[in-house]
Parts: C-alpha cells; sequence; structure tokens
C-alpha cells in the first residue's frame, strides 16, 4: 500500500484533533471512555500513513511542506511546515508505532480511573507535540515540539496529582528541561544570526557546505578564529539534548518521573520523548560535525551516563526506577553512537544511535509495560524485595518480561545485541582511527563493554527476583497515587462486564475484591499488544540485518555526512571488528546473565553475602551517589534562600530607599510646622510686613527710594 | 469739572486715604474683638477708595469711580456674609476673641 | 459616520457611560457599565475594520481641534497598528472585567463603574493622543479614577495602597512632563526656524517634536532621557522603581488589578516607544546597555522574588515585573524584531496576566483569602477553574504555541541580534528568566491547583469537625467561564498565528526606530555633544557636519 507523500503532513493533526475530544470527553463522565478510542486510532492512523508513505520517501526526499506562516517580522520567518526525510520515517515509526501499543494497552490499565479522558487527552496532545517535533522543518518548530512535550511530561508525570510525590517530580522534570531548554533557545538564536535562518533545510545545507569545504581543505580541526559563532553552537544545542534526554549532568529528573501513570514512563520516558535529544543530534549532525570537538564531548557524556547510571540501576530496589537508570544508560549509549561520528571518518553517520533508539523503544516499551502488569497485579507493588516466584501466577507476563530483558541484556540475536554492537563497533573503530581523539574513543570502547556487562546481570537481577524462587508477596497498597477510584490488574478485565457507569464506590469494591493474589492480566485489552512489542524487541534486529531499512534509511537523510568513501579494506576491516565485537558484547551478556542468575536465582544466600561485603558501595550506589542530596544542598537551597534574602532585601532596602525619599520633604514640612502658629492676626502682621517688603523693593528699585 | 483739583494737590487726598488705610492695618493687628477687627478691614477699603476717586478725579476719567462702586457692593455683600460667620464663630464658642480660633497652628 | 470622529466617539462613549451610570440606579449600574463597556469595545472593532492595514505606520484617522493656539496646544488624535492593537487590548479587556466583577462588586456599584469607565476614557486618550500635552494629560488623569478605585474598593491596607500609587507615579510623570516641555521649548526657540516643518514656533505635536530632538546635543538628550524614564519607568515598572507596584496590585481590587497590569503598566512602556526614544534618539541608543541591564536585573530579581511569595496575587504581580523586563529589553534592542516583539508582548502580557489577575480573583471570591498556604489541589474541586489557572500560567511561562512565547522569543532574539545595541550576553542572562518563571509559576501551581486537597476555613464558617466531608466549593459559573474563555481563546490565537499582527506592527515600529538605526549605523560610540544631524551627515559622508548644529548650539 503506497500514499500520496503530501498526507504524512496530517500526522500531527490528528492526535490534536483526539487531544481535544479527550478534552470534551473529561467534561462528562459518560464520555469518559470515548476519549481512549480517539486517541488509539489517531495514532494507528498516523502509523498507517507513516508506512504507506515511507516508501516514497527514499526517492525524493526530503520535502518540505508548509501548512501556515507562524512567526513572521521583518526578514525573520517561521513556518509550520514539515521536513520528511527517511530519519524522520524512522521516528515516526516509533512514535507511531510504539505509542499504538502503549495506547492500546493504557485502555485497559487505566480502566476506571477518575482521570482516565484527561490521561487519554494528554497523551493524543504528546503524540501530537512529539510527530511535531521530528516533523519540524525549523528549529523553531522543534522548539515548539520540544517544549510541547516538556508539558505533556509534566501533565501526565503529575496525573496523580493527590499525591505531592508525583506534583514534585513534574515539577522537577519541567524544570530540569527548562535549563537545557533556555541553552537550546541560545543555540536556535545563534543559528539564526549566523546563518539568517532558521530552516532545517537551509541550515544543513550551508553547513554541508561549510563541511565540504572544511574536508576539502583537508583540515582535521575547524578554524575556530574564522567563524567563532558557528562553533558554539553545536555546544548550546547539546545542553538541550541532555535535558530531554536526561544526560549528564540534567539527568535527575527521569527517575523521580516514574512516578507517572507506567504506560506514560513506556511511551514518553522510554520509547520516544527522552530520546529526542539523540534525535536532534543526528538531525543536525552537518551542524555539529563543523565543531572538532563536539562530537567527542557528546560521546563523552553519553559514555559516562551509560556508566553511571548503570552502576545505579544495580542496587535499586523500585522496578520501574530500575528500568528508569537503564533508560538512561542506553540514551547514554545512543549519545555515544551519534557522538562517534567524524567527517574524516571511519564512521559518517549516526545509524548505530538510530537503531538502538529504535530498537529500544520496542524493548523497554515492553519492559515498562509487563513491569506495569505486575505492578497491577500485586495493587502497586515495585519493591524488588517484596515479591519472588510470580512466573506461576503470571506466565505469560514472566515470558514477555524475559524477552524484554533478554534484548535489554544484548543477548546475542535479539534486537538490542544488533544495535548496541553496532555502536560498540563505531566506538572501537572511532578509536582505532587517526582521529586526534582515538584515545577517549578507546576509552569509551571500554566503557560501552563494561556497561553492557553491568545491564545484563541488573536486567536478570530484577528478572529473576521477581519470577523466580519461593513463591512469595506482599501487596501493594494501590497506593501509587491511585485514588478513590484507583484500578488495579484484576479489575481490568472484569469492569468491562460490569456496566461503564459504574460509580466510585462500586470500583472501589471491585478494587478491594481483587486485591486477594496476582493473577495474569486481561489478554486483549494488555497482553496482546505486549505480544507485538515483543515481537519487535526479538525480531528487529534480524530483520534489520536483512533488509538494512534502517542502515538505507540514514544514509539517505541529515544524520549522514558521506564525505569520505569506504574503499573495500576499510569494510573488510570493519566487518572484522563489527564481527569481533559481536562475540565480545555476545558473551559478556551471556556472563552477565549468568552471574545474575547465581547470585538471584539458584544461590541468594552467595548474593546477599557479595552485598554484605561490599556494604558501604551497595548503599552509595542505593543513595544514587547522593546527587539528588547534594543537588538539593548546592542549588536549590541556596537559591530559594537568595530568594527569601531578595525579598526582604526588597521590602526593606530598596523600598525603605523610596520611603526615605519621600520623606524628605515631609521632613522639610515638619521642620517648617512651629511657624505656623495659627492666630489670625499674626498671618496678618506677616502679610503687613511682606508687603511693606515688597513695596520697599519696588520703588527701591525704580529709584524712587534713596537707600542711604 | 472743568479743572482737576480745583484748589488742592493730589497729595492731600493721598495722605488722607493712606492714613486711613494704615489706621485700618493697625486696628487690625491690635484689636482682638473678631467685630472690631472686620470694621477695620472696612476701613483700609475705604483709605483705598479715597486714593481711587481722587485718582480718578485727577485723570478726569471715570474708571476710579467705576472701581469704587465695585468695591463699595462687594463691601456691602462681604459685610453680611462675614457678619454672619461672625454670629456663627460667636454661637459656637461663645466668644469674639479672635486668639479662640487657632486650629490652624501647626 | 466619518472615520475621523470615530477616535473621538471612542474616548468620549466610557465618558458618556459614566455620566449615564451616574444618573442611574444603583441596581442598574453593572448593566449600563456592561452595555457602554460593550459600545466602546465595538467602536473599537469598528475602527479596526476601517484601519487601512497596509498603512500601518501611517498615523491614521487624524483629527486636531485647537485649544491654546498661543502655545501650539491642540487635542489632536491619531493611531498607527501600535496604537491600534492597545487600544483593542484595553477595550476587550475593559469588558471582560466589566462582566467579572457582576458578582464581586455588591456595594457602592455605581460609583465603581463610574470610575472605571472614566479609567477607561483615559487610558484610550493616551493611546490616540498625537499632541504631546494631550497624551500627557490623559496619562495623568488615570491616576484619578485609579486612586478612588483603589482607595474604596481595595483590601484592608488599600488607603496606603492608594496614596503610594498616587504620589510615586505622579511624581515621576511630573519630570517627564518637565521632560517634554523642555523639547518643546527648544522647538520654539526663534533660531530653529526653517530647519523643519514647524520649527520656531510653539508646538506640542509629537510629529514636531520628534524633528526637533534630532537636533539636541548629546547632554540635551541625556538630560530628556533620564527625565522620560523618570515617569515611564516608574509607571511600567522597570526595577529598581517597582516597589509600589506589589503593594498596590495586591490591594486594588480585581478589576483594578487587571487594568492595572493589562493596560496601566503598557501606558509605561508605550511612552517609552512614543515619547522617551524617539525625543532622544541617541540618548537611547547610548544608554541602551544600561536600560537594558535594568531590565534584565528585574527579570531576575523580581522572578526570584516570586518563588519567595505566600500571596498569589503578590506572586503575580512580581512575575508580572519580571515580564516586563522583556517588554523594556526587546524595546531597547532597538531593532525591528525587538521592538516588535515588545509591543507584542505588550498586549500579549496584558491578556495573560490579566486572566491570572481574573483567575485568583475568582479565587478570592470564594475563599476570601489568597495565602498559598491556606488551599492545596483545587483541580479536585474546580477542574474548571484549575484548567483556566493551568492554561494561563503556561501562556505566562512562554510555552510555545501560546502568546508568551513570540513575545518572550522575538524580544530575546532582537536583543540577541542586536550586534551594536545590547547582544548575546543580554538576551542569555534574561534567558534564565525563563527558568525562573517556570520555578515559582510550577511552584504555584504545584502548591494551589495540585497537591492534596485542602480548602482555606472560611471567616463565617464554623471549623469542620474531624471527619466531615470537605465543604463544597462551586467551580467556576457560566459567567465566569464566559469572562476567561474569550481570553483563552485569545492566547491560543496569538500564540499560533502571530503573523498578522506582527506584521501590522513592523511599518510601525521601522518608523519610529528609524532615526536610531541610521545612527547606529554610523557609530554608536559617537562622542559626546553630537547631535543627531551630525550622526547622519558623518553616516553620508556628506558636507561636513556642524553646519546645522552650529545654528542650533545653544
Amino acid at each position: 500500500m503506497t500514499l500520496e507523500l503530501e498526507t504524512i503532513k496530517w500526522i500531527p493533526w490528528l492526535p490534536a484533533l483526539a487531544a481535544v475530544v479527550g478534552g470534551v470527553c473529561c467534561m462528562r463522565k459518560s464520555m469518559r471512555n470515548l476519549a481512549a478510542p480517539a486517541c488509539i486510532l489517531s495514532i494507528l492512523a498516523g502509523f498507517i500513513i507513516t508506512l504507506g508513505v515511507q516508501s516514497k520517501v527514499t526517492v525524493d526526499s526530503p520535502r518540505v511542506f508548509k501548512a501556515f506562516t507562524w512567526i513572521h517580522i521583518e526578514n525573520f520567518a517561521v513556518d509550520f511546515s514539515f521536513y520528511v526525510d527517511p530519519l524522520t520515517i524512522i521516528m515516526l515509526t516509533v512514535i507511531t508505532g510504539v505509542g499504538t501499543l502503549v495506547a492500546w494497552y493504557a485502555s485497559g490499565y487505566m480502566k476506571g480511573d477518575r482521570g482516565y479522558a484527561r490521561f487519554f487527552a494528554a497523551v493524543s496532545l504528546f503524540i501530537f507535540a512529539m510527530t511535531i517535533l521530528v516533523m519540524a522543518d525549523n528549529l523553531f518548530l522543534l522548539y515548539l515540539g520540544w517544549e510541547g512535550v516538556g508539558l505533556c511530561s509534566y501533565l501526565l508525570i503529575g496525573f496523580y496529582y493527590n499525591k505531592p510525590a508525583a506534583v514534585a517530580a513534574a515539577k522537577k522534570a519541567f524544570i530540569v528541561n527548562r535549563i537545557g531548554d533556555l541553552f537550546f533557545a541560545l543555540g536556535i538564536f545563534l543559528t539564526y544570526s549566523h546563518f539568517h535562518t532558521v530552516s532545517l533545510a537551509e541550515v544543513l545545507r550551508s553547513a554541508g557546505d561549510l563541511n565540504t569545504n572544511l574536508h576539502a581543505g583537508g583540515q582535521g580541526v575547524f578554524d575556530l578564529g574564522a567563524a567563532p559563532s558557528v562553533v558554539v553552537i553545536p555546544f548550546l544545542l547539546m545542553l538541550g539534548a541532555f535535558g530531554k534526554s536526561a544526560q549528564l549532568p540534567l539527568y535527575m529528573w527521569l527517575p523521580d518521573a516514574m512516578e507517572g501513570p507506567t504506560p506514560v514512563s513506556a511511551l514518553i520516558h522510554a520509547a520516544t520523548m527522552v530520546t529526542a535529544g539523540v534525535y536532534l543530534i543526528a538531525r543536525l549532525l552537518p551542524l555539529f560535525a563543523l565543531s572538532p570537538y563536539a562530537l567527542p564531548i557528546v560521546a563523552a557524556v553519553g559514555g559516562a551516563t551509560a556508566l553511571f547510571a548503570a552502576t545505579i540501576a544495580l542496587c535499586q530496589c523500585d522496578i520501574k526506577r530500575i528500568f528508569a537508570y537503564s533508560t538512561i544508560s542506553q540514551l547514554g549509549y545512543m549519545f555515544m553512537g551519534v557522538g562517534a561520528v567524524s567527517t574524516a571518518g571511519p564512521t559518517v553517520s549516526a545509524t548505530g544511535a538510530i537503531y538502538h533508539l529504535f530498537t529500544h523503544a520496542f524493548f523497554k516499551a515492553l519492559l515498562f509495560l509487563t513491569a506495569g502488569s505486575v505492578m497491577h497485579s500485586l495493587a502497586g507493588q515495585l519493591d524488588l524485595r517484596k515479591m519472588s516466584g510470580l512466573s506461576k501466577k503470571m506466565p505469560i507476563t514472566s515470558v514477555l518480561m524475559l524477552i524484554g530483558c533478554l534484548a535489554l541484556a544484548g543477548f546475542p540475536f535479539t534486537s538490542g545485541f544488533f544495535s548496541k554492537d553496532l555502536i560498540l563497533a563505531d566506538v572501537v573503530e572511532m578509536g582505532r582511527s587517526n582521529s586526534p581523539f582515538a584515545t577517549l574513543y578507546s576509552v569509551l570502547g571500554i566503557v560501552g563493554v563494561a556497561t553492557a556487562f553491568l545491564t545484563a546481570f541488573y536486567t536478570f537481577r530484577l528478572w529473576f527476583r521477581v519470577f523466580t524462587g519461593p513463591e512469595q508477596y506482599e501487596m501493594g497498597s494501590d497506593g501509587h497515587g491511585h485514588e478513590e477510584e484507583g484500578h488495579d490488574a484484576g479489575k481490568a478485565g472484569h469492569e468491562q462486564a460490569h456496566a461503564p457507569k459504574s460509580g466510585e464506590t462500586a470500583s472501589a469494591a471491585i478494587a478491594v475484591e481483587h486485591h486477594h493474589e496476582p493473577h495474569e492480566v486481561s489478554f486483549v485489552l494488555m497482553n496482546l499488544p505486549l505480544i507485538f512489542l515483543a515481537i519487535g524487541a526479538l525480531g528487529a534486529g534480524l530483520w534489520e540485518s536483512k533488509f538494512g531499512w534502517i542502515h538505507h534509511g540514514i544514509e539517505t537523510s541529515s544524520a549522514f555526512l558521506g564525505y569520505i568513501p569506504k574503499t573495500a579494506s576499510d569494510a573488510g576491516e570493519a566487518h572484522d571488528i563489527h564481527f569481533t565485537m559481536q562475540l565480545i558484547s555476545g558473551s559478556i551478556a551471556i556472563v552477565g546473565i549468568a552471574l545474575a542468575a547465581w547470585f538471584h536465582w539458584l544461590n541468594r544466600p552467595a548474593g546477599e553475602r557479595v552485598a554484605r561485603a561490599f556494604s558501604g558501595l551497595v548503599k552509595v550506589l542505593n543513595n544514587k551517589y547522593y546527587v539528588d542530596e547534594l543537588n538539593d544542598a548546592l542549588i536549590v537551597r541556596p537559591l530559594r534562600t537568595l530568594a527569601d534574602v531578595l525579598f526582604v532585601f526588597d521590602s526593606l532596602i530598596i523600598d525603605g530607599i523610596v520611603q526615605l525619599v519621600g520623606f524628605l520633604p515631609r521632613a522639610l514640612g515638619m521642620s517648617l510646622r512651629p511657624s505656623q502658629q495659627g492666630e489670625l492676626q499674626g498671618y496678618g502682621l506677616g502679610m503687613a510686613f511682606g508687603a511693606a517688603f515688597v513695596l520697599i523693593v519696588v520703588l527701591w528699585s525704580l529709584n524712587l527710594v534713596a537707600m542711604h | 469739572m472743568d479743572q482737576p483739583l480745583d484748589n488742592l494737590p493730589l497729595a492731600h487726598f493721598l495722605l488722607t486715604g493712606a492714613v486711613i488705610f494704615v489706621l485700618g492695618v493697625i486696628g487690625f493687628l491690635t484689636r482682638r474683638n473678631l467685630i472690631i477687627i472686620f470694621l477695620c478691614t472696612e476701613m483700609m477699603f475705604q483709605g483705598v477708595a479715597i486714593s481711587l476717586v481722587a485718582f480718578s478725579r485727577f485723570h478726569m476719567n471715570m474708571t476710579g469711580q467705576t472701581f469704587v462702586i465695585f468695591v463699595l457692593t462687594i463691601a456691602a455683600a462681604e459685610a453680611a456674609l462675614a457678619l454672619g460667620l461672625v454670629v456663627l464663630l460667636f454661637r459656637r464658642k461663645r466668644t469674639l476673641d479672635a486668639q479662640a480660633w487657632a486650629e490652624l497652628s501647626g | 459616520m466619518n472615520s475621523n470622529t470615530l477616535i473621538p466617539a471612542m474616548i468620549l462613549a466610557p465618558f458618556a457611560g459614566a455620566l449615564v451610570v451616574a444618573l442611574s440606579r444603583e441596581s442598574h449600574a453593572r448593566a449600563v457599565a456592561a452595555f457602554w463597556a460593550l459600545f466602546t469595545f465595538a467602536i473599537s472593532l469598528l475602527l479596526a475594520w476601517r484601519f487601512d492595514w497596509h498603512q500601518g505606520g501611517e498615523t491614521q484617522f487624524p483629527l486636531s481641534v485647537e485649544w491654546v493656539a498661543a502655545f501650539g496646544l491642540n487635542f489632536s488624535f491619531g493611531i498607527d497598528s501600535i496604537s491600534l492593537w492597545l487600544i483593542l487590548l484595553t477595550t476587550f479587556l475593559q469588558t471582560l472585567v466589566v462582566f467579572a466583577t457582576f458578582a464581586s462588586v455588591t456595594q457602592r456599584a455605581k460609583e465603581f463603574y463610574f470610575w472605571l469607565l472614566i479609567l477607561q476614557s483615559a487610558m484610550l486618550g493616551t493611546f490616540v493622543a498625537t499632541d504631546a500635552v494631550f497624551f500627557y494629560i490623559c496619562f495623568e488623569f488615570t491616576l484619578v479614577p485609579l486612586y478612588f478605585l483603589i482607595g474604596i474598593f481595595g483590601s484592608a491596607q488599600r488607603t496606603a495602597a492608594a496614596r503610594v500609587f498616587f504620589l510615586y507615579t505622579f511624581t515621576g510623570s511630573m519630570i517627564t512632563f518637565a521632560g517634554v516641555l523642555y523639547v518643546a521649548w527648544f522647538n520654539s526657540q526663534p533660531e530653529m526656524a526653517g530647519l523643519y516643518a514647524g520649527a520656531g514656533e510653539w508646538s506640542f505635536d509629537m510629529q514636531t517634536l520628534y524633528l526637533a530632538a534630532h537636533h539636541l546635543t548629546a547632554a540635551q538628550q541625556t538630560w530628556i532621557l533620564v527625565a522620560m524614564l523618570a515617569g515611564f519607568a516608574v509607571k511600567l515598572p522597570l526595577f529598581p522603581f517597582h516597589t509600589w507596584q506589589p503593594l498596590t496590585y495586591a490591594e486594588a481590587p480585581t478589576a483594578g488589578t487587571v487594568l492595572l497590569a493589562g493596560v496601566m503598566a503598557k501606558l509605561g512602556s508605550y511612552g517609552m516607544l512614543r515619547l522617551a526614544i524617539p525625543l532622544a534618539p541617541a540618548a537611547a541608543l547610548h544608554y541602551a546597555p544600561v536600560i537594558a541591564t535594568l531590565a534584565v536585573i528585574g527579570i531576575l530579581y523580581t522572578a526570584l522574588i516570586c518563588w519567595a511569595q505566600k500571596d498569589l496575587k503578590k506572586l503575580v504581580a512580581y512575575s508580572s515585573i519580571s515580564h516586563l523586563g522583556f517588554v523594556v529589553l526587546g524595546l531597547f534592542a532597538l531593532n525591528t524584531i525587538g521592538v516588535g516583539g515588545s509591543v507584542f508582548y505588550m498586549v500579549s502580557h496584558g491578556l495573560s496576566t490579566g486572566a491570572l489577575f481574573l483567575c485568583i480573583g475568582m479565587l478570592h471570591e470564594r475563599f476570601q483569602t489568597r495565602e498559598m498556604s491556606q488551599m492545596s489541589g483545587l483541580a479536585k474541586v474546580m477542574p474548571v477553574w484549575a484548567f483556566f489557572m493551568v492554561f494561563f500560567s503556561l501562556a505566562s511561562v512562554g510555552l510555545p504555541g501560546l502568546n508568551g512565547f513570540v513575545g518572550e522569543f522575538l524580544t530575546l532574539l532582537g536583543a540577541f541580534t542586536a550586534e551594536k545595541v545590547l547582544g548575546p550576553v543580554y538576551a542569555g542572562i534574561a534567558g534564565i528568566g525563563m527558568i525562573l518563571a517556570a520555578i515559582y509559576i510550577l511552584h504555584m501551581v504545584g502548591k494551589v491547583v495540585w497537591g492534596p486537597l485542602k480548602l482555606p476555613r472560611l471567616a463565617d464558617a464554623p471549623a469542620p469537625a474531624a471527619g466531615e466531608p470537605a465543604p463544597k466549593v462551586a467551580d467556576l459559573g457560566f459567567r465566569e467561564i464566559a469572562v476567561l474563555a474569550p481570553l483563552a481563546v485569545a492566547c491560543l490565537a496569538l500564540g499560533l498565528a502571530p503573523t498578522p499582527m506582527l506584521r501590522s506592527l513592523e511599518p510601525a515600529v521601522d518608523r519610529l526606530i528609524a532615526p536610531m538605526q541610521e545612527v547606529a549605523a554610523a557609530d554608536v560610540s559617537s562622542p559626546a555633544h553630537t547631535t543627531l544631524t551630525q550622526a547622519r551627515a558623518a553616516a553620508q559622508a556628506a558636507a561636513p557636519a556642524g553646519n546645522v548644529a552650529s545654528e542650533t548650539a545653544q
């Protein structure tokens, strides 16, 4: 099936419409259930359009579609228009594909919640903003999507607004993102003042020309003196990307963001929104390549984040937080991948990063949603220490999560294996090249392998803890912010039988009724979409290695700096490195899994002994290196104190000066006051003397009176 | 009315006016009784009026006399008003002492 | 009807309305006021319809009625696109404000609406005046109705607030008037005759004074700029002349606050644009970094103070100072993007901040308190109110797609790209205000809208016993939604389609800042005692400069 390329411009507007419908549904209780189908169908339609047009894009890309003029003053013109190239299509496939499945799952998961319609309105709005972000033709529109997804993230993290922790987490997410956004905005300004346009097509063309000149000149390092502003742009944009994609130092909002409903964590905080930073750098790769230091720094930050977050994930006990740190770590991988690109070769495209972004979306969404099923089933219980041996109770979920875990750990021939390997191979290749940063990339290669090992270990620590061992569990209090109408695992399926009108008390009763023990979740509403995700998580890598859809797409998009044709020997060497890395990372993954199996399944006491032996380290990791505390003590509190001090300063000093100025004439008046004694004849006397004085002066000045 | 001020020089009239005016001023400044103070202001008026009439005659035009008519009219109106005020003030404090009304002191 | 009489009709309509209100019955006052406010709004729409949008930079519908011929005083009106947008903002907000106060003003309603309509006349007069003295009279006259509105209908500290407000702003604008007089006197000097149209005789026509300003020396311009800013910076308010504002905004009745923040503050920035900058062009250019620095300090300083606020209304009041810092920053970028963005931001700020004050006013009507610590989680009992509150808060933090974003970004971009005047550093530091805005607004929203439900205990209600269900709180009614919804629509429309407005502002802005751009092109660091004419001559490398200046030398 193919569609006209033109149809692609409908993709953002359908979810926008669904968001409006959802908003209307919020108002009436009877319409509440309409919001979910509107949301799912609008995203599904986007998915179908994406698939339908994708064969056309590779032929005559990129194409720009203008919807309307947005901001235009003087020679500054920004349109609401869309830029479509294969990278756009890959991103749209992820967003609408995973989006449809997550929304489908959520229609079961969120059943019976008071804010059912509000949830789907916000998800629709999110899809709108996210598609705008990846389809934007200019940086301003991209910024609209960028802040728009931030808003939806804010609204959805704070979905259970009764819970102070959720409200705080939402606020934190928005503010930390805003810090990145400021730099992003300044980067846009600088782009405008340098290129006199913010249109992606034109900026990319100019940057491409500059790169070609650079390359033709044979200079490995760009002359900083010639155009200082253009080399600063990538650093500003980079900080924006770090904020959105939760990289060091702006990562701390993402673990807290897990306060939101689980489908939100899966869609926004794992599969789509947080990858926007990777997308941004991949999209503007020619611009980033202009600065000799920008991409190596991106890679270094990515590598540091990957290792840092993986170590924290080792010792966390909250399932969703483990996955959150794992997301940060995997995003670090993607940044490493996108940073291991250079105009001087050997890696000239961001294929690895986008490939990993693609596969990660599937398996991480799967992991979050299966975690959601577990949480559902245990009435909100998320603590690893309070559950064990659940595989008999929840067989489908356990298998699905196993698939996700295998893919995340990079088990051979799963999707994660292929994509992670590609990044590692790229980094190692850069390490062996004659790039001035070769040493850095070599170190990053080692970091990557170490992280792969840690990833395999912590992922399977979680899986073995939850699904193997003696069967025991402790029910949660369904306290994950659910209010009186709160929902739980079993209810999802059962409630369909009940009248949808079932009031608050009725559903609360059901909730209590089904809290007894864990059980499998509804198949059609919740497990079926997960099976699709699992197929993606298992098969995406094999499919890609057969068809090369992403490889081919990226090489015809802006994330490709194809200036050096690879020679045959290069390609052969690359293939060797590839194969070696596959061997290394595959075996590392298996070792990690085996170690986890030993400590957390076969011989749990041994695991506990090791943990006790390193109790100091465990404590530090458990407390996430005390970064939140440090952040609070070093930034938040001093700033708040400054605010309080300024408030007092304002009312005492600044207003004091004003009051003083106001007081001066008053003081003058006070000092003259006694001269007014209030007696009629006193004033009369003054008047008489005054008149006499004036008379004398007048006469004297007319020389009528001799003054001698 | 052929000659301005047939025999007497202008200065005589002006001196008379000035004397009456100064007497009025002295009375105004020294007496305590509100009614007397008021009468003194009337006397000051008359002093000025004499000068005006004298000038009018001296210059052989009617301007000064017109002024005087105005002054007299206003003085009459003002007398009615002022005496009314004095009566009111007297009713308030049962005294005509000007120093009893010093509320405006700073 | 002749189009040229539309402007006087528009100014006089609220005035006439005020008289009718004064004569009508107490119970009819609000209906009469609503009619006249709507009528004025209709006239302003008619004005917009007749306006030639392609000639936005020209003064349209000019009309001049002689007043004191000896001093060249005229009642002269005329509007360009900048005035027209601010007029539309005024009449629109006024209409909504009248409807918003239907329930809250129960006593002395006649007086209330009388002063409200008088205020509208004065505000409109300021925006249409093309004569500096007429401008000044209207500018000052706004104080009188506001003095009564605050003093009679305000909260607990209303008398102090009214006094401080009146004295502070009045003192400032007296100095401004002295500056205007100086330029007019300079223009009237006989030796100026023949230099340009209107020179050598008394005139207060703004266009004539603009021409006169080109012959002022740098030192004279500096003093004129200081004099102008004395009034306008206080009115706006610009840091550090802002201390009257939080008290006044907090104590004024909702209607007063909405108009104060929505329109009155714009009188300050409008004055800067209409008088301060064109009457001291070289000085404005030279001292732009100083003023922009004050604006940037103000943005950050007041944003931080917002965070420390406990009173909702004071928080929004301080946030308003912070936002207006962006307006000043854009104005003194002195380029089309910056000034155009700044004018856009004036209108946009009037809508979103006005709406926030209305939301808070609606809360105050229900709870008689504005203490943030007293309430929490109101989304649960007042979802519609919560929606509007969050919506306008987001507009206020500059979320793309809503109006605040366009103004904020254009002013920043203007400052960023004003190479010879400001530059990236100003935009970068001012941009931190965006982060701080997110902090304080989300702090407020998080405390009041989200969180566990907590309602303030009403003063006249008995304390609820433990376990008793919380008292019912009415969500927004139809009238309140009808007041807020048009504002929300306007915010969204300006956020998504700002182009028509920006394009229409462009010629008017260009016309005002053209002299500055000439000087900037010549040399920004022109030595002292250089007149604009000299700079222009230098720029064109024409005949030796100074022949004109020597004639104008004192």
